[in-house]
Formats: structure tokens, C-alpha cells, sequence
């Protein structure tokens, strides 16, 4: 569909959101540990000092738990299965930064190609994303730019806000965003020329705002290829402690492991599992033999790296990082990925 | 004051005259204004050593690591590892003394008095001067934090940002070194539980729905276990996969693993994770309150911790790693110890 600009005063974002009560919505909330993406009850604006989800959007489309079906034992010792496809309701999550939006379009890659995860999209399909530029960049460790991403990108979004002070500029993406929009239509007008610079000066401003930046991305993937066997990875793991963090909080992460559990024995019933899952943890690729292909941290580091910037970079010819800066914002021990990355890209030069 | 030149210099002829394997320290470059773990090889390399109220990290967590490195390797470099420990890091290595987890030899200790100071909460700091983000900090004159940020400097109180568990440290000069920098200043800890005092208020069925919500939130990414220097075993209930499994396992061994805890993150299974993970640390945990810094959704585990370390000391006047000579409160027993709960 072709975009369409909007003005929505600030005034009636209020009246706005509950316009769309008959959805669930979810909304940053400010915690003591940091931003979440919560189902309240729509008051006031975005707050000025929102940064990003620590917990990024994905677990709302991607849940770190989906049951796959039920089984249980019958009478004749037969296994009788139930289907549990998830009933999702639809679903609306406001503020979702222009890289989540990036990262929920890779996601949707991965979970689609000769086989669509039906999991995955119903709930997919039941999600409407409403983006916000970012007039500053939410973290120190932004590099978005970097990544062919911008902090008014926007791809995977329904609708894109831009704060432009007392009015929102809302840039209408998709049917989805629109159909957004049609019921209250009498809150938006059409923006005005003053308006529309005001929003391209700011986004342009949003852009100079961001200090971190992995130089010619692009040269990566095949210097990486080059890199399996290096002692590089060696030296770049050795305060990695093997935790979930980098992985599980960022926005573009996938991996899953299934499992069967057990509820009861006699007659034997229980549910198959999809949880989230990472290759940074030691187990992820442990055989049943005991052997374990990816022994130590250097190998596992090497994989998250590499998965991100080379083997997905073939795949799909696009990088699985968005630059979102939550792996270097949240690692325990300061492990960061622009500086590993820019010291692989030179290493041996 | 601990000088970061002298500190260097030892370290560097440490490394010259191959005393020591290599060495763990801080250098700036963590997130946000914390420093982070520096690993260094070779004497150049000691100029990014740092001292600051950033070095948050309980270093003696990487002894693991240099433990599993020397159990693969076939003839491993036995030379000490050289490491810095604040007074709370020391009392981990009194534990892993006590626990025979490593040898005294097994370590060259350069301690670090914390004085009158103490490290920083980052968050505290980021609250304080939002919107200024904060980049660095460094010990200021007297009582102080000097931070810079991108918007200046600024000098806070150290009372405001300092860590909770700094406020309520029982060690702030180190209780096991080969060389100490820094003075040794008595400092008073006149509320050594105040963190504790209004959780302890709540009645048991408000406890109890205080950490069903805590925990609902867990994301099992198993931080909180990975930074513990404590949380040292090569089997966790917790895995889905026991790593003790080798080549020899047969699979009658393999069929009978208890899965003591399944991957999904519903409540139960993370209460059961981290009241494991809890009771394992009684009498083990030093509070250097790194599970809690880690967490990324904010769990309060130092309140379990805490908690834990008055209930030891109440009932067996037990306090961790003062003497690395005693045996672990877990696996000693005497005859004055409470039996009340035998019934």
C-alpha cells in the first residue's frame, strides 16, 4: 500500500489508544530494573525518558514457551495427541523501536521459507506494531546505522510515531496500521509542510545522535569465512561466563530446543515443548554421546558471531544484528560486539 | 588511596619474572560506567590495569575457568594466577580455600582496600543523572564519585550510588592477600542487614507472593549462576543436560538422570531453580551481590542471599569466609548446634 502521513495531537493519543481497547496493548512501563512492554491500561503519552524493552518485543511473537500438543496414554496403549495451536487475540505494541521492528522482519525469515511455523504466525499475524523514532538514541551503544538500519527505519512496522514535541507524526506503513487509524479518524489531520520538515529535521538529528559504529559491515562476511579455526576467538572469550544474556535479549535471537514433559505416568500424559534456547550455553550442542562439538567459549562466541554476520548475511542476505546495543549494554562482563567485530575484521591484516 | 601506578608495576614484574600464569584485573571499557574484566598476557599490557569505583566484578568467578583449562590440558602451566580482590572477593577465595576448590598456591592475590568507599550500583548513578548518560567513574576527594558523562562531569555523595551491599559490608580491607594496596581503615557497618529489614517484615504469605511474582519473571538465562564464584559445579539440576555424560555413559545411565527441573519458564520451575540455586548458598555466599547486578530483568537475589547469611549467623554464628582454616558450615557439625527442628 502507499504510505499516508498523519498528525496526532498529544492530546488524543489518550483517547486514541483506548479506541483500541478491544485488543490487548502493550505499553512501555518503566521498572526498577528497566523499560518492560506491559498490558496496561492506556494513560498519557509514550514518557519522554523511555529507551528501549530490555526484554524486546520478540517474546510477545516468539514466547520463550509455545506447547507444541498434548499426548496421553489410552486405554489400548495407543498415545492420543491434541493439537494446540495458540488462540491469539489481537494484539498491538506501542513503542516498539524502528531496530525491533528490523529484527521482528528478520525473524519473520526465519520462521517462514519451505516451512511456515504456524506457531509463530498466529501470533504474527495477530500483531500490530507501532514504532517510535528515536529522537536520541535510546542507548549509549546504538549503532543501528551501522546495520542498514536508521532510527526511523521502517520495516516490520505497522505505523511509525515521531515525537515532534506536542504532536506525534504518524507515518501509516501497512492495511494493518490503517485499519488503526480509520476508527478515529477525526483525531488525525493531514500534516502540513512546517510539519513534515520538522520531522525530516528530526530524524536527521535522531541519526547524528548516535555515536557507536561498526565500520563497512558488509566486509565482514567474508573475512568471518576465513576466521573458523583462528586463535582470535580465544582471546575475545576469555571473561565470556556462558550466560544466557546476549542471546536471550536480543531482538533477532531464535534458537529453540523441544522438549516432552512428563505430567503424569500411569496412564502417561504430558505436553511437547518449544522453549527458547542458546548456543551460548554449553549443552546447546552437546551430543547424546557426550561429545560436544562446540567444547569451550571461544567456539561458542564464534557461533553467535558468526550466525549473525555470516551465515544468516547467506541466507537471507541481510545481517541478524540490528544494532540495537542490548548484548553490549547488558553483558555481565563488557564483552562488545562492535569492538570484537572490528578487531576480527582487522585481525591478521 | 590505592595507586594505580604501583599496582601496575607489580603486576608487570609479576609477569616479567613469570610468577604468575597471567593476570585478571579491570580495565575501563564496560557497559555503561562500569570497567570490566582485563585479562593480561604480557607486562605492555598493564597500563590498562585500573582501579575505580566501576570494578564491580568478583574476580575469583574466572577461577573456574582456569580450573577447567588445567583439568583438559595435558601438561597445564601450574604457575599461580594473579588476580585483584576487593575485601568481599577475598572472603570467596577463604570459601574456595575452605571448599578445597582451589589451593592457596593456585593464586597470587594482590588485595585492594576498599577504604572508606566501596563500588558503585550503575543504576543508581543513571537514575541520579538522567539524562546525562553516565560513562566513567572515578574515585573523587573525600566521600565522592566523580563521573563523567556526555554532558560533563559530575561529583556525587558516594553514600547515594555506592552498592547496597557496599553500604552493608562486613570487609572492606581484604582478609586473604600477598600484597594489600590501600589502607586498612576501620568502617563502621552499624546496619549490616538494612537491605533485609523490610522484607523480614512482611508476614510468610507475603513473602511468599512477593517472589511467585519475582520469579514469574525470570527468563532462566542463567546469569545469576554464571557470575557466582560459588556456583562452581559441573552438573546443575538446573541444565536439561548433565554435562557429567562422557563417551563411556551408557544409555541405561543416561535413561536414569533425574530431570529435576524442566526448560519452560513457568513459576514453579523457576522457583525450583532458584530455591535450589539459594539453599545451595547458604553459608557459601559472600554478597558481593553480583547475581543481583547481572540480572536482567531485576530480580532482587540478594534479599535471598542476605537472608540466608543472618539466618547462619543467628543460628550457628557462622559468618562466610572470615577463616579459610574452618570447615564449611554445611558439612560440620557440633553438639551445641540448634536440634529444635528434630521432631
Amino acid at each position: 500500500m502507499t504510505k499516508m502521513d498523519k498528525i496526532l495531537p498529544k492530546s488524543s493519543f489518550s483517547r486514541w489508544l483506548k479506541s483500541l481497547s478491544s485488543m490487548k496493548v502493550f505499553f512501555p512501563k518503566k521498572e526498577a530494573s528497566g523499560w518492560t512492554l506491559t498490558e496496561v491500561a492506556a494513560d498519557g503519552t509514550i514518557p519522554p525518558d523511555y529507551s528501549y524493552a530490555v526484554v524486546p518485543p520478540k517474546k510477545l511473537i516468539f514466547p520463550q514457551e509455545e506447547i507444541f500438543f498434548e499426548f496421553q496414554q489410552t486405554a489400548d496403549d495407543g498415545l492420543q495427541l491434541r493439537e494446540t495451536l495458540p488462540e491469539v487475540p489481537p494484539q498491538v505494541i506501542v513503542g516498539v523501536r524502528p531496530c525491533d521492528g528490523r529484527a521482528v522482519a528478520a525473524l519473520d525469515q526465519v520462521f517462514s521459507g519451505s516451512f511456515e511455523d504456524p506457531y509463530y504466525w498466529r501470533r504474527r499475524r495477530a500483531t500490530i506494531l507501532i514504532g517510535l523514532a528515536c529522537n536520541t538514541p535510546p542507548s549509549n551503544n546504538c549503532f543501528c546505522l551501522s546495520l542498514e538500519g536508521s532510527p526511523s527505519s521502517e520495516e516490520g512496522l505497522d505505523l511509525l510515531l515521531t515525537d515532534l514535541g506536542d504532536r506525534y507524526y504518524v507515518r501509516v506503513l501497512t492495511e494493518k496500521g490503517g485499519e488503526l487509524i480509520k476508527t478515529q479518524s477525526s483525531l488525525f489531520s493531514d500534516p502540513t509542510e512546517e510539519e513534515k520538515n520538522l520531522r525530516n529535521k528530526i530524524s536527521q538529528e535522531g541519526a547524528q545522535k548516535i555515536k557507536r559504529n561498526l565500520e563497512a559491515a558488509r566486509e565482514l562476511p567474508p573475512k568471518l569465512k576465513t576466521m573458523f579455526d583462528s586463535p582470535f576467538w580465544d582471546e575475545a572469550a576469555l571473561s565470556c561466563l556462558r550466560c544466557g544474556i546476549c542471546t536471550y535479549l536480543c531482538p533477532t535471537c531464535h534458537c529453540f530446543d523441544i522438549n516432552d514433559e512428563t505430567r503424569a505416568l500411569a496412564p502417561l500424559k504430558g505436553r511437547r515443548v518449544r522453549t527458547w534456547d542458546t548456543c551460548q550455553f554449553p549443552d546447546f550442542t552437546m551430543h547424546s554421546s557426550g561429545h560436544n562439538p562446540r567444547p569451550n567459549r571461544a567456539s561458542r562466541l564464534r557461533q553467535r558471531l558468526l550466525h549473525k554476520f555470516l551465515y544468516f548475511v547467506e541466507l537471507y542476505d541481510r545481517f541478524q544484528c540490528v544494532g540495537c546495543g542490548r548484548c553490549l549494554d547488558l553483558c555481565p562482563v563488557g564483552i562488545d560486539i562492535i569492538e570484537v567485530l572490528s578487531k576480527a575484521r582487522n585481525h591478521g591484516a | 588511596m590505592v595507586s594505580e601506578d604501583k599496582l601496575r608495576e607489580e603486576v608487570s614484574e609479576l609477569l616479567q619474572e613469570g610468577k604468575i600464569k597471567y593476570f585478571i584485573g579491570f580495565e575501563n571499557g564496560g557497559p555503561g560506567c562500569l570497567a570490566r574484566p582485563a585479562f593480561i598476557q604480557q607486562p605492555e599490557a598493564v597500563g590498562r590495569l585500573i582501579w575505580s569505583p566501576g570494578c564491580v566484578h568478583n574476580l575469583t568467578r574466572f577461577l573456574q575457568d582456569e580450573k577447567r583449562r588445567r583439568a583438559r590440558e595435558k601438561n597445564p602451566d601450574l604457575r599461580p594466577v594473579g588476580l585483584i580482590v576487593k575485601g568481599c572477593d577475598s572472603r570467596a577465595i577463604n570459601v574456595l580455600l575452605q571448599e578445597k576448590y582451589i589451593e592457596r598456591k593456585d593464586v597470587y592475590l594482590i588485595g585492594v582496600s576498599c577504604e572508606l568507599m566501596g563500588v558503585i550500583d550503575e543504576a543508581k548513578i543513571t537514575r541520579r543523572l538522567y539524562p546525562a548518560k553516565p560513562l566513567q567513574v572515578k574515585f573523587g576527594a573525600k566521600d565522592t564519585i566523580l563521573v563523567s558523562t556526555d554532558q560533563g562531569e559530575s561529583e556525587i555523595a558516594a553514600s547515594e550510588v555506592l552498592a547496597d551491599r557496599c553500604l552493608e559490608c562486613p570487609a572492606n580491607f581484604p582478609l586473604v592477600a600477598d600484597v594489600v594496596f590501600g589502607e586498612k581503615i576501620n568502617k563502621p557497618n552499624p546496619q549490616p542487614y538494612k537491605s533485609i529489614a523490610s522484607f523480614e517484615a512482611k508476614s510468610l504469605e507475603e513473602r511468599w507472593a512477593f517472589w511467585q511474582d519475582q520469579f514469574s519473571r525470570c527468563l532462566r538465562c542463567y546469569a545469576c549462576r554464571s557470575v557466582c564464584p560459588m556456583c562452581y559445579c559441573d552438573e546443575c539440576v538446573a541444565d536439561s543436560i548433565a554435562y557429567a555424560v562422557s563417551a563411556d555413559t551408557t544409555a541405561e545411565e543416561k535413561a536414569q538422570k533425574v530431570k529435576w527441573v524442566e526448560r519452560n519458564p513457568e513459576p514453579q520451575e523457576n522457583i525450583f531453580y532458584h530455591l535450589v540455586r539459594a539453599t545451595h548458598l547458604a553459608g557459601r555466599c559472600v554478597d558481593c551481590g553480583e547475581c543481583e547486578r547481572v540480572c536482567p530483568v531485576g530480580l532482587p537475589l540478594r534479599l535471598l542471599n542476605k537472608k540466608l547469611e543472618k539466618e547462619a549467623k543467628a543460628l550457628f554464628g557462622y559468618e562466610v569466609g572470615f577463616d579459610a582454616n574452618l570447615p564449611p558450615l554445611i558439612s560440620c557439625f557440633r553438639d551445641n548446634d540448634p536440634q529444635d527442628f528434630i521432631r
